[in-house]
């Protein structure tokens, strides 16, 4: 082991001197994460729908409407009610995109409705925010739908044979309470904000470069005949292995550590809870380390790992979702994201955002597992990973 | 004719290259099929149901702007909405309906969106206890009276009308955008990344060797400047065609699309001619690469649609050739033609001009060093 970490120290000072590993491992995930914040931090969430309401009845039924329902629905914070004096300025704002849609109450409504003729409110949406159209469509139908189950609670009472005047009927279905209330249950939210989740993805995704830059240095000294050397010295193959796994970890941790530190700083990254993300880190560097060291080992020259490990980076990456979010998926592909170092780490860091500190445990003994069984796999190749 | 030999031999390189291969080919159509799965047909919020009768779920599901997903128990559910897997869920008991919604306006907005079907689900049922009450009848002859006089009853309802132009078009299929958008992110990105071929060959000193042999440096340039944009042009057809057999993509009106894909070729590959003569290391190109390669990508909508952006950054956007691109295959997604699209053809040659312009001058002096 004191050889181990007498080799690991060696390459570590060697790797201090490396350009190329502050390249790969900080300048450039943080620059990618500057540009990404920068093109898609506006899209964080959805902001609320904006509507507008125009009043041509000025009758009980749209009083009702724009008095109570509009303003219960804004109550939650998810849509913005303005008036608008006319219908061509409603128009209007639905075809510049102000709006994603106007409701629109014509002159006769109230008289309609209380005279038991069909009558109706008009939604006009725009035709690229077809939530925000639905989401209103559903607003002003709930409404007319209590209007119209009064109707048909008449209308069938009547045809059962029911021998009461209708407008009594009609008092009293109005009266009838709900016999399946919607009670709300809010959840937590076990998801990161769009900020959080592509830096997270960005730092992730390159680990599975940075962590390359120790490992791989086994096929160099192979090809500088240094290796060689080391192999004629007094210690343990398995010694040298270890050597070289051990300063991909460090380098992981280091650099993992300073790219939590600067997406925070930068960028304004909400991680979450610092012993969450420390046992997060932990785990993952060392199932990176062990991943790559399976690729390098099979591979005969540098130029090949870097490839290969390239290949694996990239599939397991988009896989587990660094360049997207991948959550609504669902299939074989998300069954397939489950063979992802990555997205088990993204998934540690969401049920971190809502949860204790405990609840990164089932994504740490999944990258705890990855972790031992790649590393336990490169060590049983020791043989052939310090052959000449 | 020296040209179209040296533009040769980088393509042969890069069928040599297996990994390169990879990522010429297979990344492009794993992320078109990962994209399409997951943002595929714009995005239509999950609802996640446990429980409820036929007729409330038939109704759940005739709502166009939900998909509804049965889930086997409450604590799934839940576990599923914390995590965004579905966007709220319903638990549905005879006696009350739970609505299950995350506390951020995504969460709040689908609570709307399915409060009309649930009221309209409570009314019916509503109806039907009325009647049962005040008639006798039992409570399934109720509802089937409901039922049978709901259409008769002069309806109060809700009219919707759409207006302004659709910038998804309705007939679109679930993986066109993601593939247009994915052609031209890996089209630049790869185009980039090769040019550490154009660094190699200056490093090992090829380039100098060809300087001594009878062909002039404006060969050797024009024939490095063709390898790139042959890389880019195949791997552009290989997509194209490839996600058309395979997903059934439709890229529109055939001309359009072949000149839009032999345009940004030629500015992706005026793109890689430059960074292959302006950086001495593969690695230095490499990083430049990636960094170019997906931040362009990502500003010129080619991860999340243009049309999603905020007016500022949508202006910003159009410093990208993507973003034009992308823009252009939209139209003909529109059904738009070779005319329609003139435009942007126009801005992309442009782009073209420059870069080959800038690239070729650069590479002439790099040559000899």
């Amino acid at each position: 082991m004191r050889h181990a970490v007498l080799i690991a120290a060696k390459d570590l000072r060697e790797r201090a001197r490396d350009k190329s590993v502050f390249l790969f491992g900080l300048l450039l995930p943080l620059g990618l994460v500057l540009v990404l914040n920068l093109v898609l931090g506006d899209l964080s969430g959805s902001s609320p729908f904006r509507y507008v309401v125009v009043d041509d009845d000025h009758g009980p039924v749209a009083v009702a409407f724009v008095e109570h329902v509009l303003p219960a629905a804004e109550e939650s914070g998810a849509v913005e009610v303005r008036t608008a004096a006319t219908t061509d300025e409603a128009r209007r704002l639905v075809a510049d995109g102000e709006v994603s849609a106007a409701f629109l109450l014509p002159a006769d409504l109230s008289t309609d409705v209380l005279s038991g003729t069909a009558a109706a409110i008009e939604v006009v949406g725009d035709v690229n925010a077809p939530l925000g159209t639905e989401v209103a469509r559903s607003i002003a139908a709930s409404f007319t739908d209590g209007l119209h189950s009064t109707r048909v609670a008449v209308a069938a009472a009547v045809r059962a044979g029911s021998a009461l005047d209708p407008a009594e009927l009609a008092r009293l279905a109005a009266a009838e309470p709900d016999p399946r209330p919607v009670v709300d249950d809010p959840t937590e939210r076990r998801e990161l904000d769009t900020t959080t989740y592509y830096a997270a993805g960005m730092v992730v995704f390159f680990l599975f470069f940075t962590v390359q830059f120790g490992i791989t240095s086994l096929l160099d000294e192979r090809h500088d005949g240094t290796l060689a050397r080391l192999l004629a010295a007094p210690l343990r193959p398995s010694s040298i292995l270890v050597g070289k796994l051990l300063t991909s970890v460090a380098v992981g941790w280091v650099s993992t550590a300073l790219l939590v530190v600067g997406t925070t700083l930068l960028v304004g990254a909400r991680w979450g809870n610092p012993l969450g993300v420390a046992l997060l880190v932990a785990v993952c560097v060392p199932a990176a380390t062990g991943t790559v060291a399976v690729v390098s080992v099979l591979a005969r020259t540098a130029a090949q790992a870097s490839g290969w490990q390239a290949v694996v980076a990239v599939t397991l990456g988009s896989l587990g979702g660094t360049f997207f979010p991948v959550a609504q998926v669902g299939g074989a592909l998300a069954a397939a994201a489950g063979f992802s170092p990555h997205q088990w780490f993204l998934r540690g860091l969401a049920d971190l955002s809502a949860g204790e500190v405990s609840a990164v445990l089932p994504s740490v003994a999944a990258l705890g597992g990855f972790a031992v069984l790649t590393i336990g796999a490169a060590l049983l190749m020791t043989k052939k990973a310090v052959a000449l | 004719m020296k040209a179209l030999a040296i533009a040769g031999v980088n393509l042969r390189r890069m069928f040599r290259d297996r990994v390169g291969l990879f990522f010429l080919f297979v990344l492009p159509f794993l992320l078109v099929l990962v994209l399409g799965a997951a943002f595929g047909g714009g995005v239509t919020p999950k609802l996640g149901v446990v429980g409820g009768d036929a007729h409330l779920l038939d109704a759940l599901r005739a709502d166009r702007a939900l998909q509804v997903e049965t889930s086997a128990d409450d604590a799934a559910l839940r576990t599923a909405v914390e995590r965004g897997e579905v966007s709220a869920g319903l638990v549905v008991t005879p006696t009350e309906v739970r609505l299950l919604t995350r506390p951020d306006q995504g969460g709040q907005q689908m609570r709307l969106a399915v409060d009309d079907v649930l009221a309209r689900e409570s009314a019916r049922l509503a109806a039907a206890r009325f009647t049962s009450t005040q008639t006798g009848v039992d409570q399934s002859a109720a509802l089937a009276v409901v039922d049978s006089v709901v259409d008769a009853v002069p309806p109060v309802s809700v009219e919707v009308t759409t207006s302004g132009r659709s910038a998804f078009p309705g007939s679109a299929g679930r993986f066109d955008t993601s593939a247009s958008t994915q052609l031209l992110l890996f089209v630049f990105l790869t185009a980039l990344t090769g040019s550490a071929a154009l660094v190699e060959t200056r490093r090992l000193g090829v380039s100098r060797r060809m300087l001594a042999t009878p062909t002039t440096s404006t060969a050797i340039v024009l024939g490095e400047g063709l390898g790139r944009v042959a890389v880019a042009l195949v791997q552009g057809v290989v997509i194209v065609a490839g996600t058309s057999l395979l997903f059934g993509v439709r890229w529109g009106d055939p001309i359009a699309a072949g000149v839009l894909l032999l345009v940004f070729a030629l500015v992706a590959g005026g793109a890689g001619m430059v960074l292959g003569a302006v950086f001495r290391t593969e690695q230095q190109v490499g990083a430049a690469a990636l960094m170019l390669g997906i931040g362009f990508a990502a500003l010129g909508g080619s991860m999340v649609p243009l049309e999603l952006f905020g007016d500022t950054v949508r202006t910003i956007a159009l410093v990208t050739p993507h973003a034009w691109a992308n823009n252009a295959f939209a139209e003909l997604a529109r059904h738009g033609g070779l005319v329609d699209v003139l435009p942007e053809i126009g801005v992309l040659a442009g782009y073209a001009v420059v870069l080959f312009a800038f690239g070729a001058w650069r590479l002439h002096r790099s040559l000899s060093r």
